[in-house]
Formats: structure tokens, sequence, C-alpha cells
């Protein structure tokens, strides 16, 4: 069955004697300052069965792509092996160049000399032998490569988003949009997500009720998308094109909304058949329990920004019934700080801090309104000039990370009583004025700390479930920060909004649209590639004895033909090995990764 | 056996000691493509540095790693192997890593019993956002084979 | 003295810095002397040479580490002034009381320069209770002798006539509880937390090296100490692998705990004592260590005494100003300190009492509430001398 479809492939050849072309990647200088390409490439062009080898500025700009194309052409080259940086960067573009030039694309090795090599080794001597060595691996694998037959499977067409918030709410409308059905997955009895919570944004100052309400209307409204409240994802198989997703009820059974992580969840719910999967899952706001010397737990005029908001849509700012004289800022609380496990920047307690510094000025024109900062972050589009408004209105900037709260027994509205800090009354924020150069105490009567994003305490549920990794951040980690920003590890599966870092809304609907329109693309298309490098059986020397059945995860090998020999359907097959290394007989091969590929690799490594 | 490894002794602390070169370790990964070879890059992308005593071998899977491919770097000369998977209940193959970890006990068995050190196999966890620890990996495993010494199982075997 | 800042910078990691400012406003001295660690930082960032002779405030500083608990980088800011201060006493500029301090350690092996042999003095009435503690000291590194708890008594509460109860109440309170501690006896030496604080990382070396040995051959499985400052650097900066070493009120709080130490209800004939008080965090045991809630659970548990807090305490509390080598330097202000402005503090809660669970703590704010007059209405104790009043009933009926 293989064999039949090489020649649709255009690859004639099944014994073909190897015939490799090394082309050895300068990267412009990020190879070339560590590595003598120039040696290694001569080195290569020794190898048994490699006819051509050269070093290029870029082998993946077009003249380098040219030059591996002609050299096919000319010295009828049969394997490729590109030394530059890892496959999982340009792979794919190798491939692509092959197959165009009638080399089966499974026939390209790659040598990853950049990101495991010249990037990590100052040694220009060792890391040339490195690099050599490297080559030398990738041509031994080239030499034994096969070339594979790429296989299609038709999709199911739909979509599940998990978090009903903007960034959830977004990806639904435009999967709807298309005529696809969107399921929409929300654990809390509403849609909205932390958004609901907000006043007014930045830098339009645009009511958030202005925006909201029509965005979950639309969604509620729209015929193609199915809205599940107080439900969870329970349960998720399958692979790109074809996911079957479990739906459960989640916090019915007694446990509370947005509880506890890993909330118990009720029996399932429904049971959808998809071709993709959008995790929205949000954020947690910092909790300044964990910055105890700020005072948080201590005193009631000292609030977190989200429970600013919420006295700013309530419109009421008063301490203990009356108005506040000074209102104070502190930027960057659980932000930037490493004690607390947030190395990040939040990167919108900037622009929200000027927005409420703003507000507050409107709406107490007698008050002092100070900002202690570290930095001003004030990007994006029209957030400088929103920086710059709230400073002309006189919000007051005062750079010092504030360093402790705390109130002064002889402060006004303060009387007796052995616990003074269970009253009321001013608090003074310790901090020094570093551009002063001076430690400061500044009496304030209401404090708003700006708290940060943060992972969700229960992002390892979704972890788990999807197999989604997570970057040192702690938030779930893209497949490349900038060519497949929305993309994960898992095909199939993207990520929008907040659970990837953090982001205002303007960027998490940019992120939203972004990941709706890649989730879309083999939607539409109809069909998703599949592994290629699947696992085969000899049933020559197959005894039937079941084991690689046992050791499988997907089903993929069954023990159903005359002869009792086991098979594996190469649609179900995903290409881990395990049944591979598992057969007694060595009867299964998986290919591209063969034994005898594998082994051939270590001997040119240990040589 | 224990009479080669007594004589590897001296001689590693000698390298050490003396401004010769000292003994470089040749050490074998095998990566699953899913977590510490993206690790791996990880760390180039970071710029993390580690020695460059350590040659990868992409897999798909902790879990496709035959035991032939650790004993043949062993008995080919190399002086250590490293497998790295991903941590438990992050397989992209639901349980790949728990397949290594079982047949690597059993393979370091194996090893100690055929009076091959076992202490040169390391199989270690190490997730696609660890770089900082795939370079910590190595070069701890480096150093542990350096004070350790070249590997005294260098023979002319075929696997 | 120009010091070249670049090895120092990259050895103390302080790249990191982002200017931000929390250590220098957190810091309790820089408020009121010109000490101002942020801009050290900067110096040493910017600066190929700093002239060290230059910044006699560096002998400001407490060891508080507020600066460096605070610090959202990982820099450590006091690390650097300690370095700094090393780079003075290598070249022999160190106040004069300080080096007196120091000279004490080395022959004595105590600050106050008191001779060796007295250093059981604060035991006087109890010797059957030292004997034990006469056998490890001569004994010391026998496998026979091998205890279980080792008390570390450290150099105040072995000599400074007001620090001595607390010692001789520990002693009490352990045996009543069932223990059976030993010491050092005239063995014991300067625990050399302050001495590494001051900079004096050669002397600091040595009583790590002579103290460590002392204390594996003991062999026991718990030391206890009396000061946090010892437990501070026991626990750290030792290496007692094996040994769990733990500050009395640790100790305390677990007897108390699991039952093992019980304080008589105050009954008619026996009244009790009534006492409001309130407790002031040592740094050495709070900051540095995260011990906030052993002491209040002893005091909680004492009938009769009722606990109210300051406003700043825990994370928070105000530093007395006596670590860091501070007990045998004035510093750059004297007319401002800081424990003036804690016992006020405290006599602001209505307490009557003020509880501290370290000598240095005690010392300086019990001489502060003398200067301030506030005698007649607080009191300062440590924690030891409470437990020890609370259960004296019970010994003597």
């Amino acid at each position: 069955m293989q064999r039949l479809s090489l020649t649709l492939m255009g690859d004639t050849m099944m014994e073909q004697k190897p015939r490799i072309g090394v082309y050895v990647c300068h990267c412009g200088v990020n190879i070339a300052a560590v590595v003598d390409v120039e040696r290694v490439a001569r080195a290569a062009a020794e190898l048994p069965g490699v006819v051509v080898a050269r070093d290029n500025t870029y082998m993946c700009s077009d003249p380098g792509q040219a030059l591996i194309k002609q050299d096919i052409r000319e010295h009828g080259l049969n394997r490729v092996v590109v030394a530059s940086c890892s496959p999982r960067m340009h792979e794919r573009t190798f491939r692509a160049v092959a197959q165009q030039e009638g080399v089966n694309p499974y026939q390209v090795e790659m040598a990853n000399i950049r990101e495991q090599c010249s990037w990590v080794h100052r040694d220009k001597g060792r890391a040339t032998e490195k690099a050599g060595l490297l080559i030398s691996s990738a041509v031994a694998k080239a030499t034994r490569l096969e070339p594979l037959e790429q296989r299609e499977v038709d999709v199911t067409p739909g979509v599940v988003i998990i978090g009903g918030g903007v960034a959830g709410m977004t990806v639904a409308l435009d999967v709807a949009n298309t005529g696809l059905p969107a399921y929409l997955v929300e654990r809390q009895k509403s849609l909205g997500g932390r958004v609901a919570e907000l006043n007014r944004t930045f830098p339009s100052l645009q009511p958030v009720s202005e925006l909201l309400p029509p965005l979950i209307a639309r969604v509620q409204d729209h015929p193609n998308v199915t809205v599940f409240l107080r439900s969870c994802v329970s349960q998720v198989e399958g692979y790109i094109g074809n996911f079957e997703v479990e739906i459960s009820g989640y916090g019915e059974t007694g446990t509370p909304v947005g509880g506890d992580p890993g909330s118990k969840s009720d029996a399932p719910r429904a049971g959808l058949s998809v071709g993709a999967i959008i995790v929205a899952t949000g954020y947690d706001v910092f909790d300044p329990d964990r910055t105890p010397e700020l005072g948080y737990r201590d005193y009631p005029n000292v609030i977190t920004s989200l429970e600013m908001e919420e006295r700013l849509i309530r419109g009421d700012l008063t301490v203990d019934g009356r108005s506040p004289e000074r209102v104070a800022f502190v930027k960057c609380v659980g932000s930037r700080d490493a004690r607390v496990g947030n190395s990040h920047c939040s990167r919108v307690c900037c622009m929200y801090t000027a927005k409420q510094s703003r507000l507050v000025r409107e709406m107490l024109p007698e008050a002092d309104v100070t900002v202690f900062y570290i930095d001003v972050r004030a990007f994006g589009k029209g957030g400088e000039e929103f920086y710059d408004e709230a400073r002309s209105q006189g919000v007051r900037y005062r750079r010092g990370n504030v360093s402790e709260i705390y109130r002064k027994r002889s402060a006004p509205g303060v009387d007796g009583g052995l616990a003074p800090h269970a009253g009321a009354g001013p608090v003074v924020l310790v901090a020094e004025d570093t551009l002063l150069g001076q430690p400061i105490e500044f009496e304030a009567d209401l404090v708003v700390l700006a708290v940060g994003m943060e992972p969700r305490k229960d992002a390892g549920v979704i972890q788990q479930l999807l197999k989604l990794p997570r970057s040192a951040d702690g938030f779930f980690l893209e497949a490349h920060p900038k060519l497949r920003p929305v993309d994960t590890a898992m095909d199939g599966i993207f990520l929008a909004g907040c659970c990837q870092g953090p982001k205002d809304i303007a960027d998490t609907v940019t992120q939203a649209k972004a990941a709706a329109s890649s989730a879309l693309i083999p939607l539409i298309r109809g069909s998703v590639p599949v592994e290629s490098a699947s696992a085969v059986v000899n049933e020559e020397l197959c005894a039937g004895c079941a084991m690689c059945v046992d050791v499988c995860p997907y089903d993929a090998p069954t023990i159903a033909n005359l002869w009792r020999t086991s098979r594996i359907n190469p649609v179900l097959c995903k290409g881990c090995g395990a049944c591979a290394v598992t057969c007694p007989s060595s009867a299964i091969r998986l290919q591209h990764f063969t034994a005898a590929q594998v082994l051939a690799q270590v001997d040119a490594l240990v040589q | 056996m224990s009479d080669q490894a007594c004589e590897a002794k001296p001689a590693a602390q000698l390298a050490a000691a003396s401004p010769e070169p000292r003994f470089e370790p040749k050490i074998v990964a095998f990566l699953c493509n899913w977590c510490t070879y993206t690790g791996a890059d990880l760390a180039g992308t970071s710029r993390i540095q580690y020695p460059p005593n350590v040659r990868i071998i992409r897999l798909m899977c902790s879990g496709s790693v035959d035991p032939t491919y650790v004993l043949k770097p062993l008995l080919d000369g190399a002086d250590g192997v490293l497998i790295g998977g991903c941590h438990p209940g992050d397989c992209h193959y639901q349980s790949g890593n728990y397949k290594a970890r079982r047949r690597t006990i059993a393979l370091k068995e194996i090893l100690r019993s055929a009076g091959i050190d076992e202490t040169r196999v390391w199989l270690r966890w190490i997730s696609a956002s660890e770089g900082q620890r795939f370079a910590d990996t190595v070069t701890e495993m480096t150093e542990f084979l350096r004070e350790k010494g070249p590997n005294p199982m260098r023979t002319e075997w075929a696997v | 003295m120009a010091l070249k800042t670049q090895k120092l910078t990259e050895q103390l990691e302080l790249f990191g810095c982002i200017q931000c400012g929390k250590c220098t406003g957190g810091c309790p001295v820089a408020r009121k002397t010109t000490l101002n660690m942020r801009t050290l930082i900067y110096h040493m960032l910017v600066d190929a040479d700093m002239d060290v002779d230059a910044h006699q405030e560096l002998w400001d500083c407490t060891a508080c580490f507020t600066c460096v608990e605070r610090c959202p980088k990982d820099v450590e800011p006091a690390e650097l002034i300690i370095s700094l201060r090393g780079e003075l006493v290598e070249s022999g500029r160190v106040p004069e009381t300080l080096g007196t301090a120091l000279m004490g350690i080395f022959r004595q092996g105590n600050p106050s320069g008191m001779a060796r042999q007295d250093r059981e003095l604060w035991a006087e009435g109890m010797e059957e209770s030292l004997e034990r503690a006469k056998g490890l000291a001569s004994h010391a590194g026998s496998a026979q002798e091998e205890c279980e708890l080792l008390y570390f008594v450290g150099c105040i509460p072995s000599y400074d006539q007001r620090i001595q109860p607390v010692a001789r109440a520990l002693l009490r309170t352990f045996e009543r509880a069932g223990l059976d501690p030993g010491t050092l006896g005239t063995r014991e030496s300067c625990c050399g937390n302050e001495v590494r604080r001051m900079g004096e990382a050669g002397l600091f070396g040595m009583l790590v090296e002579e103290n460590g040995e002392l204390l594996r051959g003991v062999g026991a499985r718990q030391l206890v100490t009396t000061s946090p400052h010892c437990f501070n650097t026991f626990r750290k900066e030792y290496g007692l692998d094996g040994m769990e070493v733990l500050h009395y009120t640790q100790l305390l709080a677990r007897l108390i705990e699991q039952g093992e130490l019980t304080f008589p209800e105050p009954s008619e004939a026996r009244p009790g004592e009534h006492r409001t008080v309130t407790y002031h965090d040592p740094c050495f045991l709070g900051k540095q260590n995260q011990i906030y809630d052993e002491p209040r659970a002893i005091l909680e548990a004492i009938p009769g005494l009722k606990l109210v807090e300051m406003d700043r305490r825990r994370e928070r509390s105000l530093c007395c100003e006596g670590g860091g080598g501070r007990m045998w330097v004035e510093g750059t202000n004297l007319q401002e300190r800081l424990a003036f402005q804690r016992v006020q503090e405290a006599a602001e809660t209505g307490a009557d009492t003020l509880a501290v669970a370290c000598p240095f703590c005690l010392l300086t704010l019990e001489d502060a509430v003398k200067v301030q007059g506030l005698d007649e209405e607080l009191c300062v104790m440590d924690i030891m001398e409470l437990v020890d009043i609370a259960l004296e009933e019970d010994l003597d009926p």
C-alpha cells in the first residue's frame, strides 16, 4: 500500500543509491561567528554518499533555496541535508523545497547547528567540531531515509472554544460567521470574563457597558454558536481535524463556581466532534496577600485596582464617608517581582493606572493624585498620548517602588483602641523617591495597588487535558513567539488572550481573531496532513503476540487478519514508536526513526 | 571490571590536576521532540551556555528509546547517555515517558549485571520551557562524567 | 581607598538591579542617615572605582535584611554592604569600638572580651543542671556523650546580667518539659553571625570551622539557641546537615502544641498575672526566617495574658537597630534611635509589656523605654521570662 503511493509522490527509485547534498547555513553571523562553516562544509563533502556540500549566508532565503533546487537538478540529488537552525523552525521550508524538485520531503534531514550549537557554545574549535559531528549524524541518517507518503484525512468542521471572555467570544463569532459551528464553554454562569468587572477601557475611555453587552448578545443570538455555561471540558481525544471533546457541568454539585483548581465537574453533558480547539482561559489577578509589606489585608483603604474599577462603576470613592484628599497608586504589585514568582511585566497596569488616575482627577478635582512607578510603559497605539494626558490633567508621577505601607498612630481619625490598624484613617507609603534620591513618607487616604496578571492557578488542568506546554512564566507556550504566536506544540490547538500572557483588550481581540483564522485554515480546506512517520509491521516476522496492541495509546494496531498478525492503521498511528520498542520479534519499524537510522546516527556521533 | 574502574580514576584525577587538556566526556542524548528537544532549542534562543560534550539525536518520544540505542554508544565508547522526556502527566503520546522510565529501570539493572556502570545513563524530565534546566543537566552530567573518567567499556562489539 | 567595582559587581550579581528604590524605601536607617543602598549599587554599576572610605554610613546598616527580603529582582543589597565593610575591615579602617568587639571575639570568644572561663556564670544557682553540660564540653566528640538536644547559650545571654535570667529561664523550662539539654560550657564561642555582617569574613570563617567541628562532634539531633542571630547563622551559614537548628520559640511552641508543656490555670489561690502584651518581631527571626506565628502561639497559650498587635508587625516590623554589629558601633545618627520610635509604638497599643524574643532587642528596647521615660507604663521582657513566670507557681505551690 505504501509503495504504490510512492510513484504518486514523484519518487521513482526505491533502492536509489544515496546522492546527498549538504548545505551549511551561516545564518548571517548567528552560526558563522562561532562555527567555521567553510571547514565543516569541506569535511561534509568527504562523507560517503555526499555529492555536493556548500555553505551559504542564509539557506532559508530565496537564493539559498534556489541553490538547493539547482543542485537537485544538476547533480541528481535524492537526499538533502541542511545544517542550520532547529528543524522546529525550518524543516517545513526545506521539505517543500525538495518536494518542488521531485525529491520526497521525508528525504530531507536537518542538523541543528544553531540552537543546539553556535548559540550555546563559545569555544569556536569545539563548536566547529560538534557541528561537524551533527552534520555527519544527519548525513548518516539521510543515507538511510526512505521516501514516505504524505497522507491527508478529512476534518470535522467545528471549533470548541474554552473560556467565554472577550477572547473566547471573539473567536466564537469569527468561526460562526464562516458558517461553521462554534461551541463556547464557560465555567461561570454568564459570559464576559474579567472584562465584565471593568469600568472603562483605555485609551478611548469607552465604557465597558457599551462594548461587552452587545458582544455577549451577538454571541448568544448567533445561530452557529452553542454556549455551554457552568460547563467545562472534561475529556479530549483525537488529533487535528478530528477531536472528540466531552463537556461536563461545572460547579453545580456544591462546588463554588470559579472555586478551587480542578473543581469537581458533574456528569458529561455533551460529546462534541470538532476539528480544532481554542484555549481562551484567561488569567488570575495577583492577590496582594503575597506582598504583606503593602498592608492590603490590614487597611480597608488599601484596595486593588480591580476593587477600584468596581468603585468607579459605582462612582463612589469615599473612605469612611469622606472624599479622599490624597489618592496614591502603587504600580508593579505582583509584576516584575521575582519574589512572588512573577518576573514578567503585566503590560496593562501602566495604562489602566493612567486611566484610573485620570478618572479620579475628574471625579475629585481637589484631590492630589500621585502614581508611584518604576518605569512607565505606555506602549501601543495612543498609549503615550494617553499618559501625556494624565500628566497634563495634574496626575503626579513619582519614581519609586513603594516598599511598605503602615498607619501612624497619631493619624487623624484614629482614636484609642488597642488595635489601631483595625480602624480607618490615612496610611503612610514608605518609599524612596529615586529621582530625588531621598526616602519619603507619603500620606494617603486611599491607596490603589495596581495588581498584575498571572497564570490561572488551575492552568494545570488544561495543561494536562490538552498536553499543552507552559513557558517559564507559567502561561501557555506558543509554538514560536514570532512566527507561530497563536499555535501550540499540539496541532489543531490554538491560544487566544491572556492564557498565553498578559494582554490588553485590543491585543486580546487581535490574537483571538488570529487564532480563529489559523484554526479555520484546515477546516475550510477540508483535510489535514497526518503523520507520515507511522509504524509499520513486517508481517513475516510478526508472531501475533499483541504486545503492540497493549502498548498503543491510540488503538492503532489490531490483530484481525487471517494469519493473526498485527497490522497498524496508519491514520490512527501518531508515530510515538512505543510498539516498535516493545515488539519482541522486532517486527515493527517506526518509519523515519528506524533503528537502523538511529544507530547510524550513534555511529556517526561516537566514532 | 572493577579493576578497570580503579585504573580509570587516577587517570581522570591526573587530567584534572595537570595543565594537559582535561578529559572531555562524550554524551549521546536521545531527546523527545515535544519537550526536551524543544527545551534544548530554548536554551539556544536564550543563549544559555553549556558544555559542547552533548550530541543530540531527536526522537519523537522518550518511550521510543530502544535499549540498543543506549547500549551501542556505551559499547562504542561514549561516556554517557542522556534520555530526555516529558514530565509525568505531560507526555505528548499519553504515557511514553512512563514507558521510558520503566524501560530505563530495567535497562540499568541489565547494565549493572553486565558490569557496565549504570550511572552513566541518565533519564531526566525536561519540559519545552526548561531551557535552563536542560543546560544545567548537561553541565552537571558533563562534570559528573569528567569526575568519573573515560568509559572503560570501549569494545569492538556490534549490536 | 579606591575599590575596583567590577569583580564585586559580578560576584554579587548586581546587574539585576532596576534601581526601583524598594530597598532604600524600606530601609529603616536610610530615613535617618545618608545610607542609600540603591545609589551604592548604582555607583557599583556605573563607576569603575569606589572610594569606600568616603562611605562611613556603611556602618549604619543593622543587617535587618529588609532590603534583601523585598528586592523584586533577587539582588541582595545588604550583601553589598557586608562586602564593602569587608574592604574597610581588610585595610584596618574599622570604628574603634567595633575593633574591640572583634578582638574580644578573637581572644575570648565573645564580643565583650570577658574571660572564656567565666562563660558559664549565667547558670549561677543552677550548677546541678549544668553537670551534664560540663561533661559534654570536656567530652565533645566522643560517641558516648551524644545528647539529643544541644542548647547554644550565646555570648550576650552568657555574660550580660540583664539577659542571663533569660538563659536560666530557658534551661528551667526545658527541664520542666522533661527535656535534658546539654551545652558546650566554656568551649562555646561566639556564633559569628554579627562578625560576618561586620565584614570580618576571615574571623567568621575561623569561627564556622571551630564551632562547626565542636557542634558536629556532639552529634546532637537538635540545636536550640536563645538568640535569633545565632539561630540565623547556624541555620543558613554553617552547613550543619542532619542537625535541626531551632530558635527556642519554635521548640516551645511545639512543646505547647504537643501538650508537653502546659501552663497552670489561674485560680483564686494563685491568681497569676494579668498582662497586656504586644510582641516585637526581631528581624533575624521574622523577616529573615519567617518565624512569626510561633512566638505569638506561645504568648497566646499563657493564661491571663492578652496579646495586642502593633501596626507594624510581622513582615513590617521596625528594626530595633541592634543587629549587624550595631550593638558595638553607634552609627552616624545617635539622636533618632529606631528603638525610641518602636517603644512609642508599643506604648500606643496600650500594652503594659513589650515582649521580645531576642537578646539584642531586649537590650535596645529596654534602654529606649528608660530614655523615653516610659518605664512606668511599659516593661520589656523576653518571651522566655514570661513563660518562666507563668510556670513558676507550678514548681513552688
